[in-house]
């Protein structure tokens, strides 16, 4: 019913490997965009700031994280660092007076020249040991924000991000910020939708399912491992400038600790490995659970007059989120992408019941 | 997961359940003043905070229960912010929309993040113990208010009573300071560094790994040191490891001594005849004897609407609450005196805060005014002792080396000046 695939056939091999071959799904991203467009002027701005636009930035960053694990296989628990770098480059050339596009450039280069060094020294280990040196650097990037006064910004470790403005607007007020998270965001799901369909994207693949089978078909598994460590950290270190410019507005150490790189990893893991729509799912989850629950919980209480001791309360909703997250993978260890696809699947070809196994 | 018909239709009936679950909680009634009380219940700061907000819901629900202030009730909205930014973030913009006139994240990494949302949204933040030491320049923040003696002055106080205590001479004396390792522990070095070289001590600062769990390796280097005087700053499980360990070196107990960050609990998890003769910054009074606590025993806790477990009123870590929201309370009362019919709007609230004169909660406080430029409260305070049941107060409410503080807070806050706006 919604999803007529009858009808449709591709007699070019261009259009077969479209991104969106079905019409539908064409006019459904159409949609999504037009709505995140509008957004700002259709619903509450508490929505705009403090739900889409977390949204919207978390899942550029872990767009960028999902390249390197769910794209070539590289575990990385210091994604959260790679954004630190590339937030304090870019706060700090803004200080000196650097033009807004030119700092989230700088950052994202300087994230992926870090992170890359890090991931040349890293690439000698796999697997778990890769996951260690990774949490190092995590560790390490924390140790050096917060030893050198000049980086964190003196005692009071928190730099204030200057007034700036992206292509001629100032970033201020609500809707620039989120505009301009948008325009990154689209940008990096636009590659990732594309960087697949590359050499670049099916080398990750061949180095991700098994690096010595890909060396001996010609791919050179260190070489694209470091590719992958750079692009994923450029992708890092530009939400870090957007994360500090059109959020969070005064950055800080504690905003790029070990918390940050966990989150991330578990907002791709439940989202699903490799997958783009799978990515926003994954931190849609991650991001609100906790406070869609607390506010539940909360409602229910008052609503039943429960009189529950502010402890339980407060830890109810924890214990419900870790229920969820297991449920999520116990149901579909593929991921929230993968229970969409399912959805997807039945309604292709509804009402018959073709796509049941 | 194979898709079948009934695990589509249950999923389609719990998302379209849930979708009904409204996001933010409409409140609307006249003559109330709504005050945002987000803290961190669950992860870090769970130590204070359930003490803390206790103190702080009691004490409303007594000024609540005698009709209110200036003809205003409270409404005080309590949520968890976990100490995670994002979320924070949330209850802060959720807050606003509510039109919540104060806050209190009772979190130094949140309510430095809130700094630039607040100061524009004009919504007074509280940041008692916590955030930005310069921000007790009023000029620089006039919407961020510590209304406490922040760790600078904390830090200037403790000197002051080791002076006093040695004979009014620190000079060839050692002192010790044993820190955690985050930017919040390195936060009095600079004051400390100064007063060392003023009053001519030996200063050698630990830091110690966060979050502290393990600090073995550090006190013996104290212990070496052969201090004269000790101080140890952290937070959470890093204040009980402290002392412990320096219990276990042999130090002498009467010469060491911590921040506003130590409790009951906290000599209760050491070993309570252990630590006797240990040292801490009083910023109230703590115990039952305090006129409000009886007031909140009788017409609260006894009427059965405490908000906590009764053992708990009266701990230091309560009474902070019940202090914070004392001056908030004040606060009110004076805006309600300035503009009596409002708008309840930040900057009618922010007027009221700045304008706290020797305010001393019958006695429960140091006489405290809060001016435009000195958002601290004069930086009083007491220093008081472990006796192995209650903390004995030494000294009467004093203020020490606030030209040191003072300098500090204007070197941050004019930088702040310069480059925040």
């Amino acid at each position: 019913m919604f999803f007529r695939r009858a009808g449709i056939s591709h007699t070019r091999y261009r259009d077969e490997r479209q991104i969106w071959p079905l019409p539908i799904d064409r006019y459904t991203v159409f949609l999504i965009a037009a709505l995140l467009l509008a957004a700002p002027f259709l619903i509450d701005r508490l929505y705009v700031v403090s739900y889409l636009l977390p949204l919207i930035i978390w899942s550029t960053a872990a767009l960028g994280l999902n390249l390197l694990m769910g794209g070539a296989g590289q575990i990385h628990l210091g994604y959260g660092a790679v954004i630190g770098i590339g937030a304090y480059s870019s706060v700090h050339m803004l200080r000196a007076g650097v033009p807004f596009e030119l700092a989230m450039i700088g950052g994202g280069l300087a994230a992926a020249a870090i992170g890359s060094i890090f991931g040349a020294v890293a690439m000698r280990v796999k697997g778990l040991y890769l996951a260690m040196a990774t949490l190092a650097m995590q560790y390490i990037v924390d140790f050096v924000i917060i030893q050198f006064p000049a980086i964190s910004g003196g005692t009071q470790a928190s730099l204030p991000v200057p007034p700036t403005s992206f292509l001629g607007f100032p970033v201020e007020g609500d809707r620039v910020p989120y505009y301009v998270a948008l325009v990154i965001c689209g940008i990096v799901t636009l590659f990732m939708l594309n960087v697949r369909r590359t050499a670049f994207g099916r080398a990750l693949a061949a180095v991700r399912e098994k690096d010595y089978a890909a060396a001996i078909i010609g791919v050179d598994p260190f070489r694209f491992k470091l590719l992958a460590f750079w692009v994923s950290s450029f992708i890092g270190g530009l939400t870090g400038a957007v994360l500090s410019v059109c959020y969070y507005r005064t950055i800080a150490p504690e905003q790029f600790h070990l918390d940050l790189s966990i989150q991330l990893v578990a907002m791709v893991i439940v989202g699903g490995l490799g997958s783009v729509l799978g990515v926003f799912f994954g931190v849609a989850l991650i991001l609100f659970a906790p406070i869609l629950l607390n506010q539940a919980v909360a409602l229910l209480a008052d609503q039943f007059g429960m009189n529950l001791p502010m402890d339980l309360r407060a830890h109810l909703p924890l214990m419900l989120y870790g229920g969820l997250i297991m449920g999520f993978l116990l149901i579909e260890p593929l991921g929230l992408a993968k229970i969409r696809n399912n959805i997807r699947n039945y309604f292709l070809v509804w009402p018959f019941r073709h796509s049941r196994q | 997961m194979a898709l079948t018909r009934r695990t589509m239709l249950t999923g389609a009936a719990v998302a379209a359940l849930a979708s009904h679950l409204p996001v933010r909680v409409a409140f609307g009634q006249d003559r109330t003043v709504r005050f945002a009380f987000m803290q961190d219940f669950t992860r870090i700061y769970t130590f204070v905070t359930s003490e803390y907000s206790q103190g702080q819901r009691d004490y409303i629900t007594l000024v609540n229960g005698r009709g209110g202030v200036g003809g205003y009730t409270i409404v005080a909205d309590i949520s968890d912010h976990a100490n995670d930014q994002p979320r924070a973030i949330e209850a802060y913009e959720r807050a606003k929309a509510q039109g919540a006139v104060l806050i209190d994240p009772l979190s130094t990494p949140v309510a430095r993040a809130l700094v630039p949302r607040a100061l524009e949204d004009q919504i007074n933040m509280i940041t008692a113990f916590s955030g930005r030491s310069d921000a007790a320049d009023g000029t620089a923040f006039p919407y961020v208010l510590p209304l406490t003696p922040n760790y600078w002055t904390q830090a200037g106080l403790l000197i002051d009573y080791f002076k006093q205590q040695d004979g009014g001479s620190l000079q060839d004396k050692t002192i010790c300071f044993v820190h955690i390792d985050t930017p919040f522990g390195k936060e009095p070095l600079p004051i400390l560094e100064k007063l060392a070289a003023k009053e001519g001590f030996k200063f050698l600062a630990f830091p110690y790994t966060p979050p502290g769990n393990d600090q073995s390796a550090i006190w013996p280097q104290v212990r070496r040191a052969r201090p004269d005087w000790t101080v140890f700053w952290g937070a959470a499980v890093g204040q009980t490891v402290a002392l412990t360990e320096a219990v276990r070196n042999g130090l002498d107990m009467s010469r060491v001594s911590s921040s506003v960050w130590l409790s009951e609990s906290d000599m209760e998890v050491v070993g309570k005849d252990q630590t006797v003769g240990v040292m801490k910054v009083e910023p109230c009074v703590s115990g039952h004897e305090p006129k409000i606590i009886q007031d909140i025993l009788t017409e609260v806790v006894a009427a059965g609407k405490g908000a906590g477990p009764q053992d708990k009123v009266g701990t230091s870590y309560y009474n902070y609450g019940v202090m914070l929201a004392a001056l908030m309370v004040e606060g009110v009362r004076r805006a309600a005196e300035i503009a009596p019919d409002g708008p309840v709007t930040g900057p009618w609230l922010n007027a009221g805060l700045r304008s706290i004169t020797a305010f001393d909660a019958e006695g429960m406080i140091p006489p405290t005014t809060i001016t435009p430029e000195d958002h601290q409260g004069g930086g009083y305070g007491r220093i008081a002792r472990w006796d192995g049941e209650k903390f004995v107060p030494q000294t009467d409410w004093f203020s020490a080396n606030q030209d040191i503080v003072w300098q500090e807070i204007r070197k941050y806050s004019e930088e702040f000046k310069k480059n925040g706006k």
